[in-house]
């Protein structure tokens, strides 16, 4: 199957996923709004929550798949797998942006200031510079043998730095906890919210997978044209 | 073995005979600290924040920009005549490039540091003597972490057209560990706290040192390859 | 046929892209000891490319590369550190190779006539200068084999007549050598074979036996590459 054709079948799959996570995500609004109690301590601007907390997992996830391709990459050197990690990278720098606007628009109601260094925060802010160091690499590389190479070595430490960030952050934190104690990293949650919470992050797994399908039936489409021009020249 | 660490050793020598007769590096990582340590001091409110409050913060920031200057210049020499072809031509190991990079490095910042350390004193009134054995034990671990991560890096930056721009964009997550880490146990040091209380951050950091080194060794055969 | 025991490399089906482009298309060649071998041919075909995958710099896509014995190669850049001296430079690379720094070294300065400029910075030569240095540092493991890119560029006449008469001393010992030039009048004396490199693609590989430069590069003109 050539480029062409392999990009056209998984882009359509990848915007069939994408439409029943759209639907599934209009579905846990309407839940979270509507059929989810508002907490207590934080009023309604709290459950911006069940967006923000996805969105972080999925960049979270964005990164471990883009290490783990680079891993496959260098073992089998099928730029296809290279393609499919920079889909990720993008698709998680999109995801960590999500998290990192939905924060302040939750902490400045609740916490009365834009940024706090909340630890889940402060990991996806550096968990977004691995993402756009790594885009930017690719984006100055004109090789995709150099390119796919060089990006590879960097996903796979960023993905090795990720749990290093994550400790930091906490063992920062314990010594420092933030000054409002921050409910939604306890497991405690009442089940009508959990089930909420539960259903969002499936739903931005879904929504993670079905973008990342179509980013990278792009790439390769990209990868398509560029040889055609050159057998052209 | 022998020929990795006999090759290593004479990459590292000849990189330090270079730095020590240009100096140019060098001379730069040192204004810049004397800098930075300088304005953090006069930048604060003398009444409202100690000097002791800041001194820990000034001082790591001190190190790792300073570090980052002298990075490049490992891979920049190499590119100047394509010295690195010639050392490719000979049948040294490829990895004896990365450890003896990686040694002068550690020299180069190493040196920086030593030299900052009592300017640090100087302006910033620290004790630094009640716990000197254990602070530079810190600063060696954490300066482990960020040079071995910066040595690779940096070759991978000089491979670009913008190596001064890409080798602070992407090393810049790599250091919030040993960072953190290297500011707060200066900071619990220099109260007077026994290292024994610090035991969680000396594991982040000697894990880390750990983890990186040794994937930066094994990474680096792929960042030389065309 | 000359016996295969004197060959000291074979590449077969050398092919190499950057940026998606072909640079090297199913490239082939065998170079014999003493052979030395002119490859001609217009900017971006190649010719770098070739060298450094005969080298060993660049890997190939495809295609594989035989070496019998070690190459020394002398390429537009140096290969050196402005900072040292042409003696520090040599024998630091010395020591990569393993061989006895000090004598070597020494004896490699006498023949390429620096032996007056050894303990001067290397950052302070001339070009003529800068490429003898190399040719020293290409020579200190004793190569059966030398490749040379554009040896002649950058030099003004009196360096080229040393250079020229220097591989001409090379060629006498039993060197096999590859020289990209276009300068074909100052080395048709010293190769013994010619080929044309266009577009990634290498042509037939002439010899020179008793004809000129001129008149083979002719008739390697007429190839349809």
């Amino acid at each position: 199957m050539t480029l062409r054709e392999s990009a056209t079948r998984i882009a359509r799959a990848g915007m069939v996923i994408t439409v029943l996570a759209l639907a599934g995500l209009a579905a846990v609004y309407v839940r979270a709004l509507r059929y989810t109690p508002v907490e207590m301590n934080q009023g309604a601007a709290q459950k911006i929550f069940y967006v923000h907390v996805p969105a972080a997992w999925s960049a979270l996830l964005a990164i471990s798949i883009t290490g783990l391709l680079s891993i496959l990459y260098l073992w089998l050197k099928d730029r296809r797998i290279d393609l499919a990690a920079a889909a990720s990278a993008e698709v998680g720098v999109a995801f960590a942006c999500v998290m990192l606007t939905t924060g302040p628009i939750w902490g400045k109601p609740i916490w009365g200031t834009w940024w706090t260094w909340d630890a889940r925060l402060t990991s996806t802010l550096f968990l977004f510079l691995l993402f756009v160091g790594y885009l930017v690499l690719r984006g100055v590389l004109v090789d995709p043998g150099i390119r796919g190479r060089l990006s590879a070595v960097i996903g796979i430490m960023g993905m090795m730095l990720v749990p290093f960030i994550h400790l930091t952050v906490y063992m920062f934190r314990t010594l420092h906890p933030a000054p409002i104690v921050l409910k939604p990293s306890a497991p405690s949650l009442p089940g009508v919210m959990l089930v909420t919470l539960m259903s969002s992050l499936g739903v931005f797994t879904l929504l993670y997978i079905g973008f990342m399908m179509q980013r990278y039936a792009l790439g390769l489409l990209r990868e398509a044209r560029e040889e055609e021009l050159a057998h052209a020249s | 073995m022998g020929t990795l660490l006999r090759a290593a050793w004479h990459i590292a020598l000849k990189d330090v005979a270079i730095e020590w007769r240009t100096k140019t590096a060098f001379a730069s990582g040192l204004v810049f600290a004397v800098l930075v340590l300088a304005v953090l001091f006069f930048s604060r409110d003398p009444t409202a924040v100690s000097s002791q409050d800041i001194a820990p913060g000034a001082l790591w920031v001190t190190f790792t920009f300073a570090a980052m200057l002298g990075l490049n210049r490992a891979f920049l020499l190499e590119r100047e005549m394509r010295a690195l072809d010639g050392i490719l031509l000979t049948p040294a190991p490829k990895s004896a490039i990365f450890w003896g990079k990686f040694g002068a490095n550690l020299v180069f910042v190493g040196t920086i540091e030593a030299i900052s350390l009592p300017l640090f004193v100087l302006f910033y009134d620290v004790p630094v003597w009640i716990r000197l054995g254990e602070l530079v034990l810190v600063i060696a671990m954490a300066t482990i972490a960020f040079v071995a991560v910066g040595t690779l890096l940096s070759a991978m930056a000089v491979r670009t057209r913008y190596a001064e721009l890409m080798l602070p964009l992407l090393l810049l997550p790599f250091l919030v560990p040993p960072l953190v880490g290297g500011v707060q146990l200066t900071a619990r040091l220099l109260e007077g706290r026994p290292l024994s209380d610090l035991g969680g951050w000396l594991r982040l950091i000697g894990a880390f040192d750990v983890a990186f080194v040794t994937l930066a060794a094994l990474l680096f055969q792929v960042v030389l390859d065309e | 046929m000359p016996p295969s025991a004197d060959v000291v490399l074979t590449a077969t089906g050398i092919a190499r892209r950057f940026a998606y482009r072909p640079v090297l298309v199913d490239v082939g060649l065998t170079l014999r000891r003493g052979e030395v071998l002119l490859l001609v041919g217009p900017n971006g075909a190649g010719k770098t490319t070739l060298l450094r995958v005969l080298a060993g710099l660049l890997q190939p896509s495809a295609g594989h590369v035989e070496r019998l014995g070690a190459i020394g190669m002398v390429a537009h850049d140096a290969m050196l550190y402005p900072a040292l001296t042409a003696r520090e430079n040599l024998r630091f690379f010395a020591r990569l190779h393993g061989v006895d720094g000090r004598t070597r070294v020494d004896e490699l300065l006498r023949q390429v006539g620096l032996a007056n400029r050894a303990d001067d910075r290397v950052g302070t030569f001339s070009r003529g200068m800068l490429q003898r240095v190399a040719i020293a540092r290409a020579l200190l493991h004793e190569p059966g084999l030398l490749l040379f890119d554009e040896p002649l560029s950058g030099l003004d006449a009196v360096a080229s007549r040393t250079l020229v008469e220097l591989l001409q001393t090379f060629q006498a010992r039993g060197t096999a050598m590859i020289i990209v030039s276009h300068e074909m009048e100052r080395l048709g004396r010293v190769a013994t074979h010619m080929a044309r490199i266009a577009a990634g693609r290498l042509g037939p590989v002439e010899s020179l036996a008793g004809r000129s430069a001129a008149a083979v590069f002719a008739d390697l003109m007429r190839e349809d590459l």
